[in-house]
């Protein structure tokens, strides 16, 4: 068996006078708007879990969404397969949405004429078979039960993901594409005494299959994660109270797409859930700060050619030194505000309605370099590797989880920091910013961001980022 | 697309075919998992409907073992050539796995037969809740909340939604179990206005298995009024250690995180902040923890688990102390112990063990008193998403409440963390509600903490 086999034609499954159809069904109510989502996509796992490959894994999960547009209201249905019979009853289901009027006349397809932000040749999806996998699972494992004695359990696991979707609608959008994200993750588990602590690290993205010969390999990825888990042995807990922190580059920037992305989704900004929907032009984060959320970076799983509505991906920028400049649109909020998408309509699947939501998401970078954020600081924490983080958009409270920090005492770093939770509020966190780094890194290797239920991969970034004073969650006082 | 979700019947049609085909593959052993369900979700805002949503799911998975090892494929074609193409790919990737004697699936006399009560999983009322009623109770929810207190002058929506489903497992030791069930759920999220254009969020809801068992659509909608406005005002306070008075729905969180530890997995790979506590004192004798697969009318409730084991109800803590841990059928195997019926899986994926319905006993204090109880305090009611450590138990969520003077709740507080380690939390455990209530599969009374750090910039 070779790696994943190709996805199929798409069209041939799900034909254009049966897409056409189901959009006419779809507006038989009196829909404004209708469009029809099919998808095909192959998930491998392999898990390589105390020494041994426990299970090779192989999934399909392939269907049919129609969704149906009347002002802000939305009928979908899906079904599971590729029956035309179930297609035209989801596409009956949607259209109940308007129960009067007739729909516009919709416009004849015409295929998206989009550039691809990157291209791949030979995809770790299509190239890498099972026992070239299981090569670079025993080799991360390796790495990491020999860098140190006291690593007492490895993990490691690849999963893939081969997805070949087709979006059309009644505005005559016609698009196809496949996207193909892998990714290696290792967790190492180590021991002394009656300490335990777990390390963990992840890499892939959208890349080629020599991206875990060349770029990543399996031993740097274990060695991270084995190495972390050993620093934090001798981790102490943090102090609890509220003091200067600096942010890593790269992964870091998860605090932008938490702390200040999800508040400029158009969706809040519409419904005015969102305290952003009053600031356009407004100071809302400090001189020198600009966000962007662009969906073509290189390589990112947050990136694609066309978002799920069929609208090419974009650069948006979103701050401009500090002041507020856009929003990110879907086609939805977009349309009921008199805003053009700006390619952030995504899906999780044919099962999910599109919302509203960031691609690569990250801060440009500052004039500082990274050791003078920190040489500047008197007594604060240094955040080194972040894990999860969460906002409520609605009231602004964000939350997220340091994994791996570093205490600064006189501008030095002086002793590993575990188990500290960073807490406060979007509204101002990014006025709070007193230092940006010339660092910047996009990671995007294993983001995914979850909103309504629905999980989709995303990219986050920064440079080094120092914060005046942000509360530290600990047990010493 | 039929409006019903397949009969269990059907599924077990479907699961025998595939068990022939992996055996015609050259599989050992194997066992399938089919799922059909039918949800519909009406979602408003403002007054209107925002989305009505159907979802109609159909999949199977099969697992197959080959000179013991595990491969595992699943799909949504259930045609013969898909169930051909899934039994020769599973087959195949076998090869690729390791040989292990403790894979298998459980033989029936392993598995036993379930005997306790009738479950009640199925409400055919909550099945044929008609689309029109559950936009009319969406809309109440709604117009409820908006009504309750002037503060509240927006909400982020309600939602109504009702499915249906059935589940069939099959292997081919001769195991072939299938039910079905329904649920029924209602939530709102208040909002309320707070200074500086500020808002504060209410969220409240539940999802039973019978419609019967719902709450009015009046009560939902003030609570989720109630929490959105009793939040006006928050503000942070400074770095302390006092008692912590955890609400229901932070002790639930709580309990639900702290599962994995319970885990036979977690404790044969000792990343558990348990392994080797079987047997001994672990928490406050206040404290007991049970997961029950055969409560009635349960949320998480089955006859049988993912892999056609009888469900039990299991105590994991008796009154402080670490009583048992929760397997699936290889991890038991490998711990050359009994099945627990934890075995929890979905058509997509392999086994893991996993809970059904998790919940700490009532205990003796009126929540009312438990506030009483404490001087000066921090009473949890909401919380970030992350905070939980599951190799090391540590604790450390960003967190909203009251501060507690003399008893009473003085003002709102957020913009604060509270810390601690779950065995210490565990063992100070100095008071557990009487107010136990099920509103998802996860349950936990008022805890009173006696001690734990709150941080914050006040």
């Amino acid at each position: 068996m070779s790696g994943t086999p190709a996805p199929p034609d798409l069209s041939r499954l799900v034909p254009r006078d049966l897409v056409a159809e189901l959009l006419a069904i779809a507006r038989s109510g009196g829909a404004e708007f209708a469009d029809v989502f099919a998808e095909h996509t192959v998930l491998t796992g392999l898990s390589f879990d105390e020494g041994r490959v426990k299970t090779a894994s192989y999934s399909v999960l392939g269907g049919i969404g129609v969704r149906a547009v009347i002002g802000e209201q939305t009928g979908y249905a899906y079904a599971d397969g590729y029956s035309a019979e179930d297609a035209r009853e989801a596409a009956r289901v949607a259209s109940r949405i308007s129960r009067e009027g007739r729909g516009a006349e919709p416009r004849a397809f015409r295929v998206v004429d989009a550039k691809a932000p990157f291209t791949l040749s030979a995809p770790a999806t299509l190239v890498l078979d099972e026992p070239k996998r299981v090569d670079l699972l025993r080799r991360a494992d390796a790495a990491a039960r020999g860098h140190d004695g006291r690593v007492h359990e490895v993990s490691a696991s690849m999963a893939t993901s081969a997805k070949r979707f087709l979006i059309a609608n009644t505005d005559g959008v016609w698009a196809e594409d496949t996207t193909h994200l892998s990714r290696l993750v290792v967790s190492a588990l180590a021991l002394d005494g009656n300490e335990r602590q777990e390390g963990f690290a992840a890499a892939g993205g959208c890349v080629e299959a020599d991206y875990y010969t060349s770029e990543r390999t399996p031993e740097s990825i274990a060695l991270e994660a084995a190495s972390g888990a050993v620093l934090l042995l001798s981790a102490r807990e943090p102090e609890a109270g509220s003091y200067p922190v600096v942010v890593c580059n790269g992964w870091g920037g998860v605090m932008v797409h938490e702390c200040f992305g999800h508040s400029m989704e158009g969706d809040t900004i519409r419904k005015k859930s969102s305290i952003r929907a009053t600031q356009m032009g407004q100071k809302v984060a400090a001189d020198g700060v600009t966000i962007v959320d662009s969906g073509l970076i290189p390589f990112s799983r947050g990136s694609f050619r066309v978002d799920d509505e069929g609208t090419p991906a974009q650069r948006t920028v979103l701050v401009q030194d500090g002041v507020l400049v856009g929003y990110l649109w879907d086609r939805l909020n977009g349309a009921l505000t008199g805003n053009a998408s700006t390619g952030n309509g995504r899906r999780a699947s044919y099962r999910d309605y599109p919302l509203c939501r960031m691609t690569n998401t990250y801060i440009e970078p500052g004039a500082h370099a990274p050791d003078e954020l920190i040489a500047s600081v008197k007594r604060g924490l240094f955040c080194k590797k972040l894990g999860g983080g969460s906002v409520n958009p609605a009231d602004g409270n964000f939350s997220f989880q340091v994994t791996e920090a570093w205490q600064i005492e006189d501008g030095k770093l002086t002793h590993p920091v575990r188990n500290a939770t960073l807490a406060g509020n979007g509204n101002d966190a990014m006025l709070k910013i007193d230092g940006v780094g010339n660092d910047l890194a996009i990671d995007g290797t294993t983001g995914s961001c979850g909103k309504d239920g629905q999980w989709k991969p995303v990219g986050v970034g920064q440079p080094t980022v120092r914060f005046t004073g942000i509360t530290v969650g600990g047990t010493a006082v | 697309m039929s409006a019903r979700h397949a009969t269990p019947e059907a599924l077990l049609s479907h699961a025998a075919a595939a068990l022939e085909r992996a055996k015609a593959a050259g599989a050992h052993v194997a066992d399938a998992c089919v799922e059909s369900s039918r949800a519909f979700t009406v979602q408003v805002h403002g007054g209107r409907i925002e989305t009505l949503k159907q979802s109609g799911t159909l999949g199977l998975g099969l697992r197959v073992i080959v000179d013991d090892a595990v491969g595992f494929c699943s799909g949504t074609d259930l045609s013969p050539a898909g169930l051909d193409d899934l039994a020769r790919r599973a087959v195949a990737l076998a090869r690729f796995s390791t040989r292990d004697a403790d894979n298998g699936s459980p033989t029936p006399a392993d598995a036993g037969t379930y005997a306790g009560a009738d479950l009640q999983l199925f409400d055919q009322a909550a099945l044929e809740l008609p689309v029109e009623r559950k936009i009319d109770l969406a809309l109440e929810l709604e117009r409820i909340a908006l009504g309750a207190d002037p503060r509240v002058t927006r909400t982020d929506g309600a939602l109504v939604s009702s499915s249906g489903g059935a589940f069939a497992i099959a292997n081919s030791h001769g195991i072939a179990r299938a039910w079905e069930g329904t649920s029924v759920s209602a939530w709102v999220v208040a909002l309320a206005d707070d200074r500086d254009g500020r808002q504060q969020t209410g969220v409240y809801g539940m999802t039973k298995r019978h419609l019967a068992d719902m709450a009015s659509m009046e009560s939902i909608a003030r609570e989720a009024a109630r929490r959105a406005v009793s939040r006006v005002g928050a503000r942070s306070v400074p770095a302390a250690r006092v008692p912590v008075v955890m609400s229901p729905d932070i002790a639930a969180s709580w309990i639900g995180e702290m599962y994995e530890a319970f885990t036979g997995e977690a404790v044969i790979k000792k990343s558990s902040w348990l392994t080797e506590k079987l047997g001994t004192a672990i928490a406050s004798p206040l404290f007991s923890l049970v997961d029950d697969g055969a409560m009635v009318r349960g949320l998480g409730s089955s006859p049988y688990d993912g892999e056609g084991v009888a469900t039990r109800r299991n105590l994991l803590v008796d009154r402080g102390t670490c009583a048992s841990f929760a397997y699936d059928h290889y991890h038991a195997r490998r711990a050359r112990t009994a099945l627990t019926g934890n075995g929890i899986r979905g058509f997509g994926s392999t086994p893991g063990i996993g809970y059904h319905n998790l919940y700490v006993p009532a205990g003796e204090s009126s929540p009312e008193a438990i506030l009483k109880s404490v001087d000066r305090g921090f009473y949890f009611d909401d919380q970030g998403s992350f905070g939980f450590n599951p190799v090391t138990g540590d604790y450390s969520y960003q967190a909203q409440g009251f501060w507690i003077e003399k008893g009473e709740l003085a003002y709102p507080v957020d913009g604060v963390t509270v810390a601690g380690h779950s065995l210490d939390m565990l063992k100070h455990v100095a008071a557990v509600g009487s107010d136990l209530e099920f509103r998802t599969s996860t349950a936990c009374p008022t805890l009173l903490i006696s001690e734990m750090t709150v941080s914050g910039n006040g």
